[in-house]
């Protein structure tokens, strides 16, 4: 059974105390609380990294835990920033990829994880942007063949997809 | 439970090397700014000598607007930052975009008198031969501040960066304006409005372009 908002202040508190024990039940159940939280935003193949850096994450940070203070929303907001950071390592990634070349040797795991991150993101974008970040992130495209799909030649094609992807990392990172 | 290998090897490494710490507190880093801006103006004062006529009352009441609205926006500014130093989730205080635009009315006061005054005239402004030593002075007594705030945010754990790196430049320049400014005589709004209010968004600016690769963790 999942620890409640009780049982992790607690064990937290103990934690800071430097209690070992405590560290170790804290810890294991977090992870189990971090999965939850991660396995609707990332492909499941990512889920355990992210939730070992927010373990990392909680025990550096562990003193800056107001015991006055619920420990789940602080907790949560760790798992964000992580998360955010996550995302905006994958799109800058894609961006630096693209002005290479050739979106379509992206791995499974990346395009899986774009069309996961960037469906609901897409009305925020020009519909130049959002088309060609669909067809070359999410079909899987080549430049040249989302180029011809879409109209856009390949330059503009690179020059959205780089834009309309650092447009949803800036998106995604001022979200609360 | 299912639980990876690694992870389970992960937790174990982390509690064997769990030791008491020493919480991290926002008024720790409240008083970490105002002991800079105090140690800026001490130092402003050695090296410029600190203007008489604060104490004697011969300094007008422009004087007194725009550093009462420097310190306010100074008090909010690090007060919304040591509220975002430690993770949190839920809505953040906007009093600093208030003070911020009560702020902005001092320039436009300024352009208004220098622009309006009769030819020949025209009060030390957009021409004032201090005005650089002004700017120069309130961003070197930020930068005292700023290295304050950001000594305690790498201390901390902030989760909303840009806003943390806004926040920054807008206390350390306010503060840094308001630190210099008890060595400045000169009290006229044409000077005060500009050349001490100006350092607040270039501080605000470079902070944002500086600060998050400082406090990213």
């Amino acid at each position: 059974m999942l620890a409640d908002e009780t049982t992790f202040a607690r064990l937290m508190a103990a934690m800071q105390d430097g209690d070992r024990a405590a560290a170790t039940v804290l810890l294991t159940e977090a992870g189990v609380w971090l999965e939850r939280y991660f396995r609707r935003r990332v492909p499941p193949g990512q889920v355990d990294d992210l939730v070992q850096e927010v373990l990392i994450a909680l025990h550096a940070k562990r003193a800056t835990w107001d015991p006055a203070r619920p420990f789940l929303p602080w907790l949560a907001a760790i798992a964000r920033y992580r998360w955010v950071d996550h995302l905006r390592r994958t799109y800058r990634d894609a961006g630096e990829e693209l002005l290479e070349d050739s979106g379509a040797s992206d791995s499974d795991e990346d395009v899986v994880l774009a069309r996961v991150s960037l469906e609901r993101l897409f009305a925020h974008l020009p519909a130049g942007q959002a088309e060609v970040i669909a067809l070359v992130k999410i079909e899987g495209l080549s430049i040249e063949e989302a180029s011809a799909r879409s109209g856009q030649s390949a330059s503009l094609v690179k020059v959205n997809i780089h834009r309309g992807l650092r447009k949803l990392a800036a998106l995604v990172e001022k979200a609360d | 439970m299912n639980q990876s290998p690694s992870r389970a090897a992960l937790i174990a490494a982390l509690a064997e090397s769990t030791v008491p710490v020493r919480r991290v507190r926002p008024a720790e880093g409240t008083a970490l700014v105002a002991a800079a801006t105090l140690a800026a103006a001490a130092g402003a004062s050695a090296i410029f000598a600190f203007w008489s006529g604060i104490a004697t009352g011969a300094a007008s009441p422009f004087f007194w607007i725009v550093n009462g609205l420097l310190l306010l926006l100074g008090a909010a500014s690090t007060t919304a930052l040591m509220a975002g130093a430690l993770p949190q989730v839920g809505a953040r205080p906007n009093a600093p975009l208030w003070a911020v635009a009560m702020l902005g009315v001092l320039p436009l006061a300024a352009v208004i008198e220098i622009v309006r005054a009769p030819a020949g005239d025209a009060p030390a402004g957009l021409a004032d031969p201090d005005a650089l030593h002004c700017l120069s002075s309130s961003l070197a007594a930020g930068l005292v501040v700023a290295l304050a705030a950001v000594l305690f945010l790498r201390r901390a754990a902030p989760v909303a960066l840009a806003r943390q790196a806004w926040l920054t430049g807008l206390a350390a320049g306010s503060l840094g304006a308001l630190a210099f400014g008890v060595t400045c005589p000169l009290d006229t709004l044409a000077h005060l409005g500009l050349w001490h209010v100006l350092p607040v968004p270039l501080a605000g600016l470079a902070a944002r372009a500086i600060v998050p690769r400082l406090i990213r963790w």
